[in-house]
C-alpha cells in the first residue's frame, strides 16, 4: 500500500472533516490541497500522515485506517468516513482517537513507559489537540502548522534548561522537515485551570452575603499573588534562556492605532489609543524578552506543588514570526490583568441579566483586589531588574507599558469575540471604555 | 529535569501502602475520643466530672463506636494550666478520684473493647512539684540539676516564646535560689533537665507506672522541647529524638502493644522524624491538615488540603497519623503562613474575644456556623483521609462553646447528656459546677443533648454512629494507601484508599467530596478500575459500572460519597 494510491479516495472526505474541527479556521468551506502524503513507518493500524493546505493555512492530518468492517466506535467529529482504494474499503478516522496510534507516536518521540497506559483525550484547543497517556504523559498534536520551531516546544525547552520548573517538562518532540508536529510533556495530574478557580471564587462572591471580596469565603487574592510571583520568575527565566533585547517601540505603537481602525471602534477610542502609544514611544531603555505571549487564567494551572504555566504557543491568531519576537514583559502582565477583568465579567454573564447590575460593584471589587494582589506578587520577586525598565515594577515606564498592553489585549479580545463568541464582545468593549482615560 | 517546587510528592501520606506483614497494630484502625474527665460526668455530685463518672458512661461511648479514649491530664496539679502543670505524677487529682478509680475505669473500658490513653507532660512540671521545690532551695541539693538553671536570662535567645500573650521570656527569676529557670511554656511550668540521667530515668518510671495500671499508651505533650542546646532554637533536637527512642524501646520491652502519640506542632516534614525508623513514636498528630480542611471549605477548593498532603512524607510501617477537626487547644495556626493565618482570623474569629494566643478557641459547630452539611462533610473527610481520627467530646452532638469563659474554658463546658438540670451532667447545685453548661437557644442543653439525639434517628449523633460503623467495616480507611485523583473541578476533592486483603484481593474505596456550597459536576479518570461497580457505602446502592471514559459524578452542595469499587457479575446487581 502506498500513500499516493489512497489520495484519490480520501481527498473528498477531507474538507467536511476539517470544517467540523475547532482547530480549523472558521472560513466557509473550500478546496483542500494535499501537499504531502506518507504512510507512517511501522504504525499499526496503518496511519496516513497528510500535509494539507486550506485557505492558505497549513494543517497536518493524522489519519487512522482500519478495514471498513472493523471500525472504531468514535464520535462523529473524529470520523472522516469510508473510502475505497485498491479494491478494499477503508474506515478513516482521526488517529489521535486511537490509543494504538497514539502509542506509536509516543514511541517515535522516545517516550517510554506508556505501553500499557490508558489513553484519553483531554482537550481541543484552537491549534492543537491533546491526549493523556496514563497519568504521566500528555501528548499534544499541532493541527495547524507554521514553518519553523513551534513556540511552545521552543520556549518550554528553553525554560526547562535554565531551571524554571513551573511548567510541564518537555519529554520529546516529533518534527519533520522544518515543522514541529507534536510534543510530549510531563502531565500535570491533579491540577485545575486558574480560570476554573477564579470562577469558583467569583461564584461564591456573587452568591455571598458579603460584598467585599476580601471577606467573602472564596477569596482568590492569595492565589493571584502566587500567580504574580510565578509570572515574574518566568520572565527572569525567559531572559536567561533567550536573552534580553532592546525593543522597537514605534512599530507596536502604530499597530495599536491600526487595530483600532480595523475594528472600527470610533474616534474617541482612537484618540486614547494614540495617547497610550505616545507615552510608550518616548520610553527609552525598555528591555524586551521572549514572552509567554498569551498569558491568562486559562494558561495557568494550580497543582499541589503550586502554580504552573501552560502552552507557550502565544496568541494563535498572530503569525509565528511575530510570536517569537521579544516583547516587554509588561505584555504578559497585561494579559493576566485583563484575565481578571474577563473572569469577573464572565462570571457575571452566568447570572440572570436582571441581577447583573446589582453585582457589578462586586465584579469590579474582585477584579481590583486580584489585579492588585497579582501585581504585588509580581513585583515582590527579586531579579526583575534585568527584564523590566530601569526603575523596576513600580516605575512609570512599566505602568505605561502595562496600560498600553492592556489596551492592546482588549483589542485582540474584541477581534476574537467577534469571530467566535459575538455575545461576549461587551466584556472587552467595557474595558476599552475604561482604559486610557485620564 | 531541574529541581521541582518543594511540594512535588504524589506519594501521599498513606501509612505504607500495601498490606503489612502481620495484623495492623490496633491504633491504625482506632477512632480516638478525647475526653475531659472534669467535663464528662459527675458521679459524686460535687459539680466536677470524675473517673467514676466517665466509667459510668462507657456504655454510651461503646454504643457510639469509639475505640480508644484519650484522657486529658488527671494527675495531681494546682490546675493553673488545665492539669498540664503536674505536681505529682503518681497521684490522681482528688477531684477526679483515686488510683482505684483509674484501675476500675481501665478495666471496664477494656471489657468493652475500648482502650485508654492519657496525656503525659514530660517536658516540665508544675512549680509546685516537690522536685522543683527541692531544686530551687539552693544550688547543691540532690535535685539541684533536675531543672534548667542559669545565672542570667540571655542563654538560647533563638528559642521562640510560645505563649506570647502571657510570657515575656523563656527565663524567670527565682527569688529563693537567686537564679533564672528555663520554661518553654508558662513561667509556673519549669522545664525538666533531661540531660540529668536521674530525670531521664524518673520519667520512664512514670510511664511504666501507668502502663502497669493498665493504660494503653500516652499522648506525649510538647515533645520537641525536651532538650536545650546552644545555637539552636531548642526544637526537634537529636537528643530529644534519642530520648524518645529509648522510651519506646523500654516500653516495647516491658509493655508491648501500647501507643505513644507525639504532640509535635511542626511541619509534617519535621514531624515525621518523631516516627524515627518506626522505632520512636507510634503516632503523631498531623497539625497543619486541620486548619486547611476548614480553609478548603471556606475557599470551596481542595488545594489547601492537597497541598499539605503532598508535602506530607510517607511514614514508616506500623505508624499512623492522628488527625482531628477540633481539640481542647486552639485551632492551631502556628503552622500556616502569615497570610493564611490572617485569613483564618478574618474568617473564624471576627470577634477579638475568640483570639487566644496564636490560635482560636472555638468548637466545630460554631466554626461552621452550625451548618450540619459542612459538619458532615468535614467528618466524612476526617474519617477517610489517611490517619486515625480523633474526636473531641461533645462534637458528636454539634455542641457549641461559650466564648465569654476565660482562657480555653469556652470549649470545656459540661457534656450535655439530657435536657434535665445541669444538662444531666451533675446533680450538684448549679453554682457548684466547675463551669456552667451551655444554655443559649442554639447550642444549649435543652435542645442539644445525648438523650434527644439518641431518640432521633436523623440526629447528628446517630449519623456519626453510622459513619463510625461503616468505617469500622472497612479497614482500608485505617491502613490503605492514599492517592488523590485528578479532577479539573477545583471544588471537588476525590481520592482512593486501597489495600490488598489477606485473600490477595485489591480493596478500593473511592471518596468524592464537594467542598462547595453549590452543586458540582466532576469527571474522574477511573480507567484503572474499568469494569468495577461503585457501591455507595452507607446505602449499598450500586452506581453505574466504571467504563473506559471518565466517570461522571454529580454532587449536591457539601455532599460526599464513599464508593466501594467492587467486582460483581452483572446479574447479581
Amino acid at each position: 500500500m502506498k500513500a499516493e494510491d489512497l489520495l484519490s479516495g480520501i481527498t473528498p472526505l477531507l474538507e467536511p472533516y476539517i470544517a467540523r474541527q475547532r482547530w480549523a479556521a472558521a472560513d466557509p468551506g473550500g478546496k483542500v490541497s494535499v501537499e504531502k502524503a506518507e504512510l507512517l513507518d511501522g504504525f499499526e493500524p496503518p496511519t496516513l500522515w497528510l500535509l494539507v493546505r486550506r485557505h492558505g493555512d497549513l494543517y497536518q492530518l493524522l489519519i487512522g485506517l482500519r478495514p471498513e468492517d472493523e471500525p472504531l466506535d468514535l464520535g462523529e467529529r473524529d470520523v472522516l468516513g469510508v473510502f475505497a482504494s485498491g479494491g478494499k474499503a477503508w474506515f478513516a478516522y482521526d488517529g489521535l482517537a486511537d490509543a494504538d496510534i497514539v502509542k506509536h507516536l509516543a514511541a517515535t518521540m522516545d517516550v517510554t513507559g506508556v505501553e500499557d497506559a490508558i489513553v484519553r483525550p483531554v482537550g481541543a484547543e484552537q491549534s492543537n489537540s491533546s491526549v493523556v497517556l496514563g497519568q504521566k504523559v500528555i501528548l499534544k498534536l499541532f493541527r495547524r502548522l507554521q514553518l519553523g520551531p513551534n513556540p511552545d516546544v521552543e520556549v518550554s525547552t528553553g525554560l526547562d534548561q535554565v531551571g524554571f520548573n513551573h511548567l510541564a517538562s518537555p519529554l520529546g518532540v516529533w518534527s519533520r522537515d522544518d515543522y514541529d508536529l507534536a510534543v510530549a510533556q510531563e502531565f500535570l495530574a491533579g491540577g485545575s485551570e486558574g480560570w476554573a478557580l477564579a470562577l469558583t471564587s467569583l461564584r461564591d462572591l456573587y452568591a455571598s452575603e458579603e460584598e467585599d471580596p476580601a471577606v467573602a469565603g472564596g477569596d482568590f487574592a492569595s492565589e493571584a499573588r502566587r500567580i504574580g510571583e510565578m509570572t515574574a520568575r518566568m520572565h527572569i527565566a525567559l531572559g536567561k534562556a533567550f536573552g534580553v533585547h532592546p525593543p522597537s517601540l514605534s512599530e507596536w505603537a502604530d499597530a495599536l492605532v491600526q487595530q483600532v481602525d480595523r475594528l472600527r471602534l470610533g474616534a474617541d477610542v482612537r484618540l486614547r489609543a494614540e495617547a497610550l502609544a505616545r507615552r510608550v514611544v518616548v520610553l527609552k531603555e525598555v528591555p524586551s524578552v521572549r514572552v509567554h505571549g498569551d498569558l491568562h487564567l486559562g494558561q495557568v494551572m494550580r497543582a499541589d506543588a503550586g502554580w504552573f504555566v501552560l502552552d507557550f504557543e502565544g496568541e494563535p491568531a498572530r503569525p509565528v514570526a511575530e510570536r517569537r519576537l521579544p516583547w516587554p514583559a509588561a505584555k504578559d502582565v497585561a494579559g493576566m490583568v485583563r484575565s481578571f477583568a474577563y473572569a469577573a465579567a464572565a462570571a457575571l454573564h452566568e447570572r440572570e441579566s436582571s441581577e447583573r447590575e446589582a453585582l457589578e460593584g462586586r465584579a469590579q471589587a474582585w477584579e481590583q483586589r486580584n489585579r492588585q494582589a497579582f501585581l504585588e506578587g509580581y513585583a515582590s520577586v527579586e531579579g526583575l531588574e534585568d527584564v523590566l525598565p530601569a526603575e523596576g515594577p513600580d516605575s512609570d515606564a512599566h505602568r505605561d507599558l502595562l496600560a498600553f498592553f492592556e489596551f492592546d489585549k482588549a483589542l485582540y479580545e474584541v477581534a476574537y469575540e467577534r469571530a467566535h463568541r459575538p455575545d461576549w464582545e461587551d466584556i472587552p468593549l467595557a474595558a476599552i471604555e475604561r482604559l486610557g482615560k485620564g | 529535569m531541574p529541581g521541582r517546587p518543594a511540594a512535588e510528592s504524589p506519594a501521599g501520606a498513606g501509612p505504607g501502602g500495601a498490606a503489612a506483614a502481620g495484623p495492623a497494630p490496633w491504633f491504625q484502625h482506632s477512632v480516638f475520643y478525647e475526653v475531659l474527665v472534669r467535663g464528662f460526668y459527675d458521679a459524686n455530685d460535687d459539680g466536677t466530672g470524675d473517673l467514676k463518672g466517665l466509667t459510668s458512661k462507657l456504655d454510651y461511648l461503646s454504643w457510639l463506636g469509639v475505640d480508644c479514649l484519650w484522657l486529658l491530664p488527671f494527675y495531681q496539679s494546682p490546675l493553673r494550666d488545665g492539669g498540664y502543670d503536674i505536681s505529682d505524677f503518681f497521684t490522681i487529682l482528688p477531684e477526679y478520684g483515686d488510683l482505684a478509680d483509674a484501675v476500675e475505669l481501665v478495666e471496664q473500658a477494656h471489657r468493652r473493647g475500648i482502650r485508654v490513653i492519657a496525656d503525659l507532660v514530660m517536658n516540665h512540671t508544675s512549680d509546685q512539684h516537690p522536685w522543683f521545690q527541692e531544686s530551687r532551695q539552693d544550688r547543691t541539693n540532690p535535685k539541684a540539676d533536675w531543672y534548667v538553671w542559669s545565672d542570667d536570662d540571655q542563654r538560647w535567645p533563638e528559642a521562640r516564646i510560645i505563649f506570647v500573650d502571657t510570657e515575656k521570656s523563656n527565663w524567670t527569676f527565682d527569688q529563693t535560689r537567686q537564679q533564672y529557670y528555663w520554661h518553654r511554656f508558662f513561667s509556673h511550668q519549669p522545664d525538666l533537665n533531661f540531660d540529668h540521667p536521674a530525670v531521664a530515668d524518673a520519667m520512664i518510671d512514670v510511664v511504666k507506672f501507668w502502663l502497669d495500671v493498665g493504660l494503653d499508651g500516652f499522648r506525649l505533650d510538647a515533645v520537641p522541647y525536651l532538650f536545650e542546646r546552644d545555637g539552636s532554637n531548642g526544637e526537634n533536637l537529636l537528643e530529644s529524638h534519642n530520648y524518645l527512642k529509648r522510651l519506646r524501646a523500654e516500653v516495647d520491652a516491658s509493655h508491648p502493644n501500647k501507643v505513644l502519640l507525639a504532640e509535635a506542632n511542626q511541619w509534617p516534614a519535621d514531624v515525621v522524624d518523631y516516627f524515627g525508623d518506626g522505632d520512636e513514636c507510634h503516632m503523631c498528630f498531623h497539625f497543619p491538615l486541620m486548619p486547611r480542611m476548614f480553609m478548603a471549605v471556606r475557599r470551596e477548593q481542595r488545594y489547601p488540603i492537597t497541598e499539605i498532603l503532598a508535602q506530607t512524607p510517607d511514614i514508616p510501617q506500623g505508624c499512623q497519623w492522628g488527625i482531628f477537626l477540633r481539640n481542647h487547644d486552639e485551632l492551631t495556626l502556628e503552622m500556616v503562613t502569615d497570610e493564611e493565618r490572617d485569613y483564618m482570623y478574618a474568617e473564624y474569629a471576627k470577634d477579638p474575644r475568640m483570639r487566644r494566643n496564636i490560635g482560636i478557641g472555638r468548637r466545630l459547630a460554631p466554626l461552621v456556623e452550625n451548618d450540619r452539611r459542612v459538619a458532615e462533610l468535614l467528618h466524612a473527610m476526617l474519617f477517610s483521609l489517611p490517619g486515625s481520627p480523633i474526636l473531641y467530646y461533645g462534637d458528636e452532638l454539634l455542641m457549641g462553646d461559650n466564648i465569654y469563659l476565660g482562657d480555653r474554658d469556652g470549649v470545656r463546658t459540661p457534656m450535655q447528656w439530657s435536657p434535665d438540670r445541669n444538662a444531666g451532667f451533675s446533680r450538684a447545685d448549679f453554682a457548684q459546677l466547675y463551669l456552667p453548661p451551655l444554655m443559649d437557644p442554639v447550642y444549649g442543653f435543652s435542645g442539644v443533648n445525648v438523650e434527644a439525639q439518641m431518640r432521633n434517628p436523623s440526629s447528628f449523633l446517630q449519623w456519626m454512629r453510622r459513619m463510625l460503623d461503616v468505617r469500622r467495616q472497612h479497614p482500608v480507611f485505617g491502613t490503605g494507601a492514599f492517592e488523590v485523583l485528578p479532577a479539573e473541578n477545583p471544588s471537588v476533592l476525590a481520592y482512593v484508599r486501597s489495600h490488598e486483603d489477606e485473600a490477595g484481593h485489591q480493596n478500593v474505596v473511592l471518596c468524592v467530596n464537594n467542598l462547595s456550597r453549590f452543586a458540582q459536576p466532576c469527571e474522574l479518570a477511573l480507567g484503572r478500575w474499568e469494569g468495577r461497580t461503585p457501591v455507595e457505602l452507607l446505602g449499598r446502592v450500586p452506581f453505574p459500572r466504571v467504563g473506559a471514559l471518565p466517570y461522571f459524578v454529580t454532587l449536591a452542595p457539601y455532599a460526599f460519597y464513599w464508593f466501594d469499587l467492587i467486582e460483581v457479575q452483572e446479574e447479581t446487581l
